[in-house]
């Protein structure tokens, strides 16, 4: 998230809104994220990633999503380097297609988040390579997708409510 | 423009190919490299998830709280006596005494990712005292091992981790084997398998498997599982049993830490076991006996002495009675001398 071409005042205050928005959703993945129970959960850290990744150019994001994706992971050393390249590839590919899906629109949003977010567990399932057979199928049918939805109407509420610090804009 | 373009690629593939280096290096490269983040940059994080996970925890336990203050504070009065009554009970039946300030309470935070079902990410650290390879265990029995640790959280793996292995023996200590994760496929990967029974110790389906004590991590006397059947294999000079694990994967928190103190100790009967409960019912069951036994000596002790009172009290009747007949009759017996004189006189005693 680097603060960017326009450097004046208005470009400061814009990338400082961007780390605060960034820095909530990080501490809200790691502060909120585990009081809800369940199989259905909200990935805050892949908004947050996300949300990032659609302000800057594509290097720039793969390099945030991995930072994010080795600090999840060193959080959980079974599978040291899983997130990493998940959020990596994601991030990357969200930067690309931004301009295409991250348009000032509710509803692509929504879906571009959908997208990302199953794209992303189908790819960390993936690389753990440990789940097979009809397991892996209910995971990837079922509980992701539903995990997707959940994570994709939170990014709705928060561009919603909080544009501001997460108005899609590039910095 | 185009030199942009190279450039992002160039470093999204340096972030790929790093991560694909995270993969496949050494786990002890791994865990260390990923212990040093931990207590580094990542420890705030660290401190706030554990902080929301005991606070979830705290939400969850918030009615049985308040249940049991509401319990506890009926019950408090009759504590001292209950402890006292079943610390005598338990030296009665046999049972070793239950485990006390010797172990570290801890919750399992939340796992991260679909797969990563084999580790346990604990809620406390060094600083609460857990050090590497300390046992980790339920009420039920043994869950695992602590692998890593940092000062606030630690991780330990479960028994179904690959690299899980604990020396057992079934209870009554007939056949010894190391217990593993049996790697099948689907609901068997939730098994364990011990392997290495000599071949003539046979075992029969439901028998309590135990750490056996050897090694230095597990102590003696933990509920690893019960027996659920043989499994065949190419081996013809030892067997190998399939193994229900005593701790279920749904019911592995909250958790104990065995400190480092109890893993010399004979944990047997702590966990009860099969043999515990069977030397208990048999203990009660004696028990039983000898009371009801002395039930029956006072019950026959009281009809003989109601008995001799009755004797005694018709010999009183009848030496009145006899005392009114003439003296010729008195060798007779009460009733022939009734018979012979007819019913008694009112106010007599029949």
């Amino acid at each position: 998230m680097t603060p960017v071409p326009s450097a004046g005042p208005s470009g400061a205050w814009s990338a400082a809104r961007a780390w605060l928005g960034f820095a909530l959703l990080v501490t809200a993945h790691f502060g909120i994220r585990p009081l809800i129970t369940g199989r259905v959960t909200v990935d805050f850290l892949l908004i947050a990633v996300l949300f990032a990744a659609v302000r800057m150019r594509p290097g720039l994001a793969a390099l945030v999503g991995f930072l994010a994706g080795i600090a999840v992971d060193a959080l959980a050393p079974a599978s040291f380097g899983a997130f990493a390249l998940a959020l990596s590839v994601v991030a990357f590919g969200a930067s690309w297609v931004k301009a295409v899906f991250f348009a000032d629109h509710v509803a692509l949003t929504g879906l571009f988040v959908f997208a990302a977010k199953w794209l992303f567990d189908i790819t960390h399932t993936f690389i753990q390579g440990r789940s097979s057979g009809a397991g892996l199928l209910v995971e990837l049918l079922l509980w992701s997708p539903l995990s997707a939805a959940l994570t994709a109407m939170v990014a709705l509420v928060l561009v919603t409510a909080f544009r501001p610090l997460y108005r899609p804009q590039t910095l | 423009m185009r030199s942009d373009g190279r450039l992002d690629t160039g470093i999204a593939l340096v972030c790929v190919v790093l991560a694909l280096l995270a993969l496949v290096m050494p786990r002890i490269t791994r865990d260390n490299l990923a212990s040093a983040l931990r207590t580094t940059v990542l420890s705030p994080i660290v401190t706030l998830e554990a902080r929301t996970t005991a606070m979830r925890a705290a939400i969850d336990s918030r009615n049985n709280v308040l249940q049991l203050r509401g319990r506890a504070a009926t019950q408090a009065l009759g504590v001292s006596a209950v402890a006292d009554e079943n610390a005598t009970l338990r030296q009665l039946l046999g049972l070793a005494s239950r485990l006390e300030q010797e172990f570290i309470p801890a919750e399992v935070l939340p796992a991260r990712g679909f797969a990563d079902d084999f580790t346990l990410a604990l809620s406390v650290g060094s600083n609460a005292g857990v050090e590497q390879f300390l046992p980790v265990v339920t009420a039920d029995g043994l869950v695992g091992m602590v692998r890593s640790v940092d000062p606030a959280t630690s991780y330990a793996i479960s028994w179904a981790h690959p690299d899980f292995r604990v020396s057992a023996m079934s209870v009554d200590g007939q056949a010894f084997g190391i217990v593993q994760p049996h790697l099948g496929s689907g609901v068997e990967r939730w098994l364990l398998e011990m392997r290495g029974v000599r071949f003539r110790a046979k075992l029969d389906t439901g028998t309590l498997i135990v750490s056996s004590g050897l090694g230095a991590t597990y102590p003696r006397g933990i509920a690893i599982g019960v027996v659920v059947g043989e499994l065949a294999t190419p081996e013809k000079w030892a067997r190998t049993y399939l193994i229900m694990p005593a701790v279920l994967p749904s019911a592995m928190s909250p958790l104990l830490i065995l400190r480092r103190g109890v893993q010399t100790r004979d944990l047997n009967g702590v966990w009860t076991s099969i043999t515990a409960a069977d030397s208990g019912a048999r203990a009660v069951a004696a028990a039983g006996d000898s009371i009801a036994r002395i039930a029956a000596m006072a019950e026959v002790a009281a009809r003989r002495a109601a008995l001799d009172s009755l004797i005694a009290d018709s010999l009183a009747s009848d030496s009145t009675a006899l005392r009114r007949l003439p003296p010729a009759d008195s060798a007779r017996r009460a009733d022939s001398v009734r018979r012979v004189t007819g019913p008694p006189p009112s106010g007599d005693r029949p």
